[in-house]
């Protein structure tokens, strides 16, 4: 096995996984150019075969120097901190990974809620906003049971939940609670201080963003969140 | 009349109408400041103000805009060495060297070489620009065809992989997972869309702005969680200590060298400052004694990219103004202000509107100026951002993030593309991927691929055809010379770390 380790492995199969099902998918798009005899696909599939020969490299310079920086190479990466924190935090086992990967599910999971439960019954617009509604209570809730053995994996998802709320709920309901959120887990414990950030970064951001430069921010979609939204901005403006 | 009487009007035009010296200083001190707040950057404040420019006179809005540019480029320097967040593509070079300073306690001494050599390189650009606009535009669209611009990407991309990943495959692995996050939405040719997997935000492709805020600002920050969760974050030295005249001397030539390469690279349609800070480092480490140096700390490393970065930004506005042809994100939306004025860029503008070209050539020129004076009394400020905790500061950058994200489109799915942006930018950074690499893949894909496809069809197909273009010859044989030299290096070399 010379120097490699699972890690290793599974880099390689990643990228040549990705390769080979961009590949597939790009017969999707397999039509003729006329004026241009290597078609929409021709430039593509360079690239994927380079990322195979790339990923072929890798692998067999990690079978024989691990971990190693290869000479020649300058700059940031081996510098920035990203690798000694993951070193230095241990997060690189097997069922770190796994457990991380359940809670960055979770915020997919309320994005395509409607669809899911679409194959089982029938929605309309207000079906939609029920079933969201009840998905981000439930969600959330399975957020901060997983959350709890997992801290790193708790901060990749907050943001992406965020996100993923701010179409239906709007900015103006959801970045407050964000910023208690992120605040309470970078490990800010005092309540005062927290309501304080809380209320300056809200109020700097919808002073400069939506009071100064007339920006729109999203207002979300469902009642009573879309009205919250829109009666702060009218107060604002 | 000369280029110099030309200046001299366009200085006092500019500077004897009130609202235009306050939208000069306004561009100034916007353009610095959206740079240097992490998780914004001069692009936000310029999807912000196209529309407010309708209201403007055309000199006025192309005047506001060029200078956000020259400002905004330099700003994104402070966020890249304070934070490790590149204001804009063209300063993630910057952080290479910038960030391992504030982390040794140099942070005043990155910063000041950045004010300094952001104006050095901005000022000359400037001047050469006003010198000899219509010649160099002449001559650029003459010498460069799409080969040799193809031949140029492909260069700048072989450089761009020995540049911060652990090892060269893992450069070349993030330089192409850049080039095929560009292939998605439709293909330069036909039109024909590719890996939108129906969904209808995918065909006009993946926008380079979240994705850039994603890699690099959203990843830092949790980066930054990872060590504060784990207890080994350590906040950054604070120092205003700034460079010393000796030491900036010291680096004279690799002032000159980054001038030249970053105003070659501005004057390229499509190629611009973010490729010319690229080359600029690489071509300081090529140079360098002392290469194992670089990405620790070196001042010569935030000299070289934040030279070449500005040098590129008066280069820029040459193909933009004499020939139509934006180069970059904010060239293209000075594009959107002509029109918005039924004006077009172009020879024309030089016949119908000289005063409209040298009050903007008059104010690049000052505001490159300004920024030796007002960035270091901003940087005086702005350096105490690193006394904010943490556990503050964090939610402040992302829902900065959030709001340039979602303001360059109003679409809700740029914020989420920016989030898992940011935590393939985390899994990657912590596996030895270049974020940077990604981004210059990503923002060269799109010409490179154009030009390719252009290139083929003007040499019928024929790839020796290259070969027979003096420029594109050299500057393939040179991409292929760097790849080979870097793989003999990677296999050959015994110093491995």
């Amino acid at each position: 096995m010379g120097k490699l380790r699972l890690g290793h492995i599974c880099e390689a199969v990643f990228w040549l996984a990705l390769a080979a099902f961009l590949y597939i998918e790009s017969f999707e798009f397999d039509r003729g150019i006329e004026i241009y005899k290597f078609g929409a696909t021709g430039w593509p599939r360079a690239l994927l075969l380079l990322v195979a020969v790339a990923a072929i490299g890798q692998f067999l310079f990690q079978f024989v120097a691990g971990d190693k920086a290869t000479s020649g190479t300058v700059g940031a990466a081996t510098d920035d901190g990203a690798e000694e924190a993951a070193r230095q935090s241990g997060h690189s086992h097997f069922r770190w990974y796994v457990s991380t990967f359940c809670l960055l599910i979770l915020p997919f999971l309320y994005m395509r809620a409607h669809d899911l439960t679409g194959l089982f019954l029938e929605l309309d617009k207000e079906g939609v906003h029920t079933v969201k509604l009840i998905a981000a209570p439930v969600l959330l809730a399975l957020y901060l049971l997983l959350a709890r053995g997992n801290h790193v994996g708790a901060i990749l998802t907050l943001p992406l939940f965020f996100a993923a709320l701010l179409e239906d709920l709007g900015f103006y309901s959801m970045a407050p609670l964000f910023i208690v959120g992120v605040t309470l887990l970078m490990g800010e414990r005092r309540p005062q201080w927290i309501a304080l950030t809380a209320a300056l970064i809200m109020g700097v951001l919808l002073f400069t963003f939506v009071s100064l430069l007339y920006v729109g921010l999203p207002t979300g979609n469902i009642s009573p969140f879309y009205d919250l939204s829109h009666w702060i901005v009218t107060l604002i403006q | 009349m000369d280029p110099f009487g030309n200046f001299i009007n366009g200085t006092v035009t500019l500077f004897s109408d009130p609202l235009g010296i306050l939208i000069f200083f306004g561009g100034v001190v916007g353009g610095m400041l959206f740079g240097a707040i992490p998780g914004v950057s001069m692009l936000t404040l310029a999807a912000i103000l196209l529309p407010f420019t309708a209201h403007l006179s055309a000199e006025h809005g192309i005047m506001l805009f060029s200078v956000i540019y020259c400002t905004g480029v330099y700003g994104g320097a402070i966020t890249a060495i304070l934070f490790n967040i590149p204001g804009a593509p063209e300063n993630a070079p910057t952080a290479f060297d910038g960030y391992p300073m504030t982390r040794n306690g140099q942070a005043g001494k990155a910063v000041g070489a950045a004010v300094m050599c952001s104006a050095i390189g901005g000022t000359v650009s400037a001047v050469i620009m006003m010198a000899a606009t219509a010649p160099i535009a002449n001559w650029a669209i003459s010498a460069f065809g799409p080969p040799e611009i193809f031949a140029l990407v492909f260069f700048g991309l072989a450089v761009a992989a020995t540049v911060g990943a652990r090892t060269l495959w893992k450069g070349w692995l993030s330089i192409l997972l850049g080039l095929m996050i560009a292939v998605v939405g439709m293909d330069p040719v036909g039109g024909i869309e590719r890996y939108d997997f129906d969904m209808p935000y995918l065909l006009a492709g993946i926008h380079f702005i979240p994705t850039i805020l994603g890699f690099f600002a959203v990843s830092e920050i949790f980066v930054q969680a990872e060590r504060k969760a784990t207890g080994v974050y350590e906040a950054p030295k604070l120092s205003v200590n700034f460079p010393s005249v000796a030491e900036l001397i010291a680096h004279k030539f690799a002032v000159v060298r980054s001038i030249v390469i970053g105003f070659f690279c501005g004057i390229l349609p499509g190629i611009g400052a973010t490729l010319a800070a690229f080359m600029g480092y690489n071509e300081a480490v090529r140079w360098s004694k002392d290469r194992k140096a670089f990405g620790t700390g070196k001042l010569e490393g935030v000299i070289s990219s934040e030279t070449a970065n500005n040098a590129a930004t008066g280069a820029a506005m040459i193909p933009l103004l004499a020939l139509g042809l934006p180069g970059g994100a904010l060239t293209a939306m000075m594009v959107g202000v002509f029109q918005m004025h039924d004006m077009e860029p172009g020879p024309l503008v030089f016949l119908n509107s000289p005063d409209l070209v040298w009050v903007v050539f008059a104010a690049m020129f000052f505001a490159n100026l300004s920024i030796l004076l007002v960035g270091f009394l901003e940087t005086k400020t702005i350096i105490n951002l690193l006394r904010i905790p943490f556990q503050f500061l964090a939610p402040l950058i992302l829902l900065l993030a959030t709001v340039g994200a979602y303001a360059v489109r109003g679409l809700v799915i740029d914020v989420v593309v920016m989030f898992i942006a940011g935590v393939a930018g985390f899994f990657l950074r912590r596996s030895g991927y270049s974020v940077a690499g990604i981004v210059l893949g990503l923002i060269l894909g799109k010409i490179g691929e154009q030009t390719f496809a252009q290139a083929m069809q003007m040499l019928h197909f024929e790839w020796t055809g290259f070969f027979n273009r003096p420029i594109a010859a050299l500057l393939i044989v040179a991409a292929l010379l760097t790849i080979v030299g870097s793989i003999y290096s990677a296999f050959f070399r015994k110093d491995r770390q």
